[in-house]
């Protein structure tokens, strides 16, 4: 979806259109760019970018807070529209997506021409626009997505892969980031053709397997990490965690156990929105100098229970905190996922049996009316607007470890 | 303050002590143990506020009054002193100067004035012997839940009537009953012991020698056990405890019997093999024998049978092989009794064969398998 925060922002407010918007927060809050339209790209500001430089090299743009309720409802619109082009729709974050268009000839048509029937259903039925990217390899359909932005449509001819990705930076590898980008610069490298022409024993030499999966990767083939997998093949995460970073540092208890409840809803809800139960949660606490602790508690049998989750996690933090000093950032990590709870409850009227039935009624209202529908009181004063960038739960896909913003591009 | 005792009393009162007096010094204080001398004893105190010690030995007091020495740093060093008298007088500065034979030590204390008090005990209710109340912990307090979240279940409930004790764990997952008649018992009286205050009872049991007899007593939210010259106090578990006579089958449609240390040994040996976070074995019965086995996709597999007499269809049923060991290494009779309705119900063990004295009921959940 092109610049797809922006886009669902100017549906509500038509006046933002063609104008330097800033999604994320105000301009002076700490925090990053979530999403920024083409005219404030114009200007350098770009996605995962602090708001504070943003308004530096953009002042006159118009900033804007995320609505993340506003963008599932979005995204799962837009995967119904994917859907009836291929039974096999992946989403990849909460505004990328691939579809396997293997088999569908007969009913699309060629590969243009599918792609234009797609391009104006989605332009029809929900108004943003998108763009598209075909090829014969998932790696180059991404690159060539990009390329077509904004509101375009590229199709690679299979055969000339690496023809097309030849004169393009390295950058635009996925998977290629800064850290790579300069190792590669540091050896001569600098666009996607120089490092096909390379050896691949010199590649691994110099990058380990890394170096073995990029070298496919100049040449267009899906080579290493979850690029191997088929599209639609649901993956599941390893673990779930939430942060959140305060405007300003903290050393107020009730502030700070009502945000970790609150963390601890968010991570509860991702639990049960994927059938998890974990073994261990964590407590990440960051000081304003930066130093950073994390302790863990592993329970007796695996939880989805956000009171659960909160009670040992606030007793983490009153345990490891430094009374007094001022807190940067909270986080909140479930992790060693259980199948599920093998273990029979004994007890019917258990708390813990209460609870979640208390809280499955509590997900289907915040399924109709948002998250900040129902909250655990203990919660309330921890309220703090979320960023979400992944693939809404539910829909099939890449589920990243949640919470985290995640490399967005539009 | 000044007075003289025996270092073994002395010892032995503080060790009896230790788990009671706070291990995180939170609160400088608890880490300390309160010392009064008067008349002709020493008497000792230990509190983490969720539970206290009182305890005393004999002693010379040459000058009554009170003071606070670390408990952990004064066992250590006392453990160290030769079997003598061992003078112990408070300075000034609160610190304590210890003296016995040709050592001399100076320990740094403090001021009596901010120890906690402890509450007085009331009226008593009950006269238990202190090998029944430590038999009937020994049977229970391995089901107490260790999870601190679910704090109604981190304790046992001890009922006393007119004709019977009774004392009831679970963690949700097993719950494990045990009732004893008694001649001339109680008025009825309820209340929720700490797991931790169970194992300081424990200790002070065995001290008393068998023939010994706690007295317990309670106010609103404190229970007190008076075991000979020792008295422990424990703030009561607040919160309903879940209504266990609901979870007690009432009818179980099959039963085996078995050999107990078979049963024990085959599930120990198993075990090994089981997943190491779930720990779930299954369990097969079929007409004369008993079959468990288990699997891990890291570590390997086992199986074992034990004969036992079984009648009724074949049934597998998966259990976590700690909560059979639990019971298995719980009970004293040869026999166990097995009794089952199918995968999704609870089972229930008792011990079975001679020397049954009183009701002892272990109701486990299985596994989903």
């Amino acid at each position: 979806m092109d610049a797809f925060f922006v886009s669902v922002e100017e549906l509500f407010d038509p006046s933002l259109k063609g104008k330097a918007v800033v999604v994320g927060g105000r301009p002076h809050e700490r925090g990053v760019v979530s999403a920024a339209s083409y005219e404030a790209r114009k200007f350098g500001v770009h996605s995962a970018m602090p708001l504070r430089t943003a308004y530096k090299l953009c002042p006159h743009a118009i900033f804007v807070d995320g609505h993340p309720a506003r963008y599932r409802e979005c995204s799962e619109q837009v995967f119904g529209v994917l859907r009836r082009f291929s039974p096999l729709v992946e989403m990849a974050s909460i505004d990328e997506a691939y579809l396997d268009m293997t088999g569908t000839e007969r009913l699309h048509g060629p590969p243009l021409r599918a792609a234009h029937t797609l391009h104006e259903a989605m332009k029809a039925e929900t108004r943003l626009n998108c763009s598209i990217g075909i090829a014969a390899s998932r790696l180059v359909a991404k690159v060539s997505s990009d390329q077509a932005k904004p509101n375009g449509i590229l199709w690679v001819i299979p055969g000339q892969e690496a023809a097309f990705l030849a004169p393009l930076d390295v950058r635009k590898i996925p998977g290629v980031g800064k850290v790579t980008e300069k190792h590669l610069h540091s050896l001569g490298i600098r666009k996607v053709g120089d490092l096909a022409r390379l050896d691949e024993a010199f590649l691994e030499s110099r990058l380990g397997k890394w170096g073995l999966a990029l070298a496919g990767k100049a040449r267009g083939l899906d080579a290493g990490g979850w690029f191997d997998a088929e599209i639609g093949a649901d993956t599941e995460p390893k673990s779930v965690s939430h942060e959140h970073t305060f405007g300003e540092d903290t050393n107020d208890l009730d502030r700070l156990e009502s945000t970790l409840t609150r963390l601890c809803e968010m991570v509860g809800r991702r639990l049960r929105e994927h059938g998890l139960h974990a073994r261990t949660v964590q407590l990440k606490l960051r000081y304003s100098d930066f130093a950073t602790i994390t302790r863990a508690h592993s329970f007796e049998s695996p939880t989805q229970v956000d009171t659960e989750l909160s009670s040992q996690v606030r007793e983490l933090f009153r345990r490891n905190w430094k009374s007094g000093a001022r807190v940067r950032l909270l986080g909140v990590q479930a992790s060693s996922f259980g199948a599920g709870e093998d273990q029979l409850p004994l007890l019917a009227e258990d708390r813990h049996e209460r609870w979640k039935q208390a809280l499955a009624a509590a997900d289907r209202l915040r399924d109709r009316y948002g998250e900040s529908a129902v909250s655990l009181a203990a919660g309330l004063k921890g309220n703090f607007r979320e960023r979400v960038h992944e693939n809404p739960a539910g829909l099939p896909g890449k589920h990243k470890a949640a919470g985290l913003p995640g490399k967005h591009k539009e | 303050m000044e007075f003289t005792v025996s270092k073994a009393d002395l010892v032995r009162e503080l060790s009896l002590s230790q788990g009671v007096v706070e291990k995180k010094t939170t609160i400088p204080i608890l880490s300390k143990v309160l010392l009064e001398a008067g008349e002709d004893r020493v008497t000792l105190t230990a509190t983490d506020l969720e539970l206290g010690i009182r305890c005393a030995c004999p002693a010379k007091v040459k000058k009554a009054g009170a003071g606070t020495i670390p408990a952990r740093k004064l066992l250590d060093y006392v453990r160290l002193l030769p079997d003598a008298e061992l003078n112990i007088k408070f300075l000034e500065n609160h610190w304590a100067s210890l003296t016995c034979g040709r050592s001399r030590t100076r320990i740094a204390g403090m001021s009596r004035e901010s120890y906690p008090e402890l509450p007085q005990m009331p009226e008593p209710i009950a006269e238990i012997p202190v090998q029944v109340l430590s038999s009937m912990i020994a049977r229970t307090s391995f089901a107490i839940s260790m999870e601190e979240s679910r704090f109604t279940l981190n304790g046992a409930l001890l009922l006393l009537g007119p004709e019977k004790i009774t004392m009831v764990a679970t963690d949700g997952h097993r719950l494990a009953f045990v009732e004893k008649a008694v001649e001339a018992g109680s008025r009825p009286f309820r209340a929720l012991v700490p797991k931790k205050a169970m194992a300081e009872i424990v200790k002070l049991a065995d001290e008393s020698g068998p023939e010994g007899k706690a007295v317990l007593a309670g106010d609103d939210n404190h229970l007190f056990f008076q075991i000979g010259d020792r008295l422990l106090i424990t703030r009561k578990l607040t919160g309903n405890f879940p209504d266990y006579e609901r979870v007690l089958p009432k009818d179980h449609v099959h039963s085996a019997r078995l050999n107990r240390d078979e049963v024990r040994s085959a599930i120990e040996r198993v075990a090994q093999f089981a997943d190491e976070r779930s720990r779930a074995i299954r369990v097969q019965f079929t007409s004369g024998e008993v079959k468990i086995y288990s699997s891990s996709v890291e570590t390997g597999e086992s199986e074992e049978s034990v004969p036992g007499e079984y009648q009724g269809p074949e049934l597998e049923i998966g259990f976590n092989a700690q909560y059979l060991l639990d019971f298995l290494r719980a009970i004293s009779q040869s026999d166990v009794s097995f009794e089952l309705k199918d995968q999704k119900s609870a089972g229930e063990l008792r011990p079975a064969g001679e020397g049954l004295t009183d009701q002892y009921r272990y109701v486990v959940m299985p596994m989903r398998i």
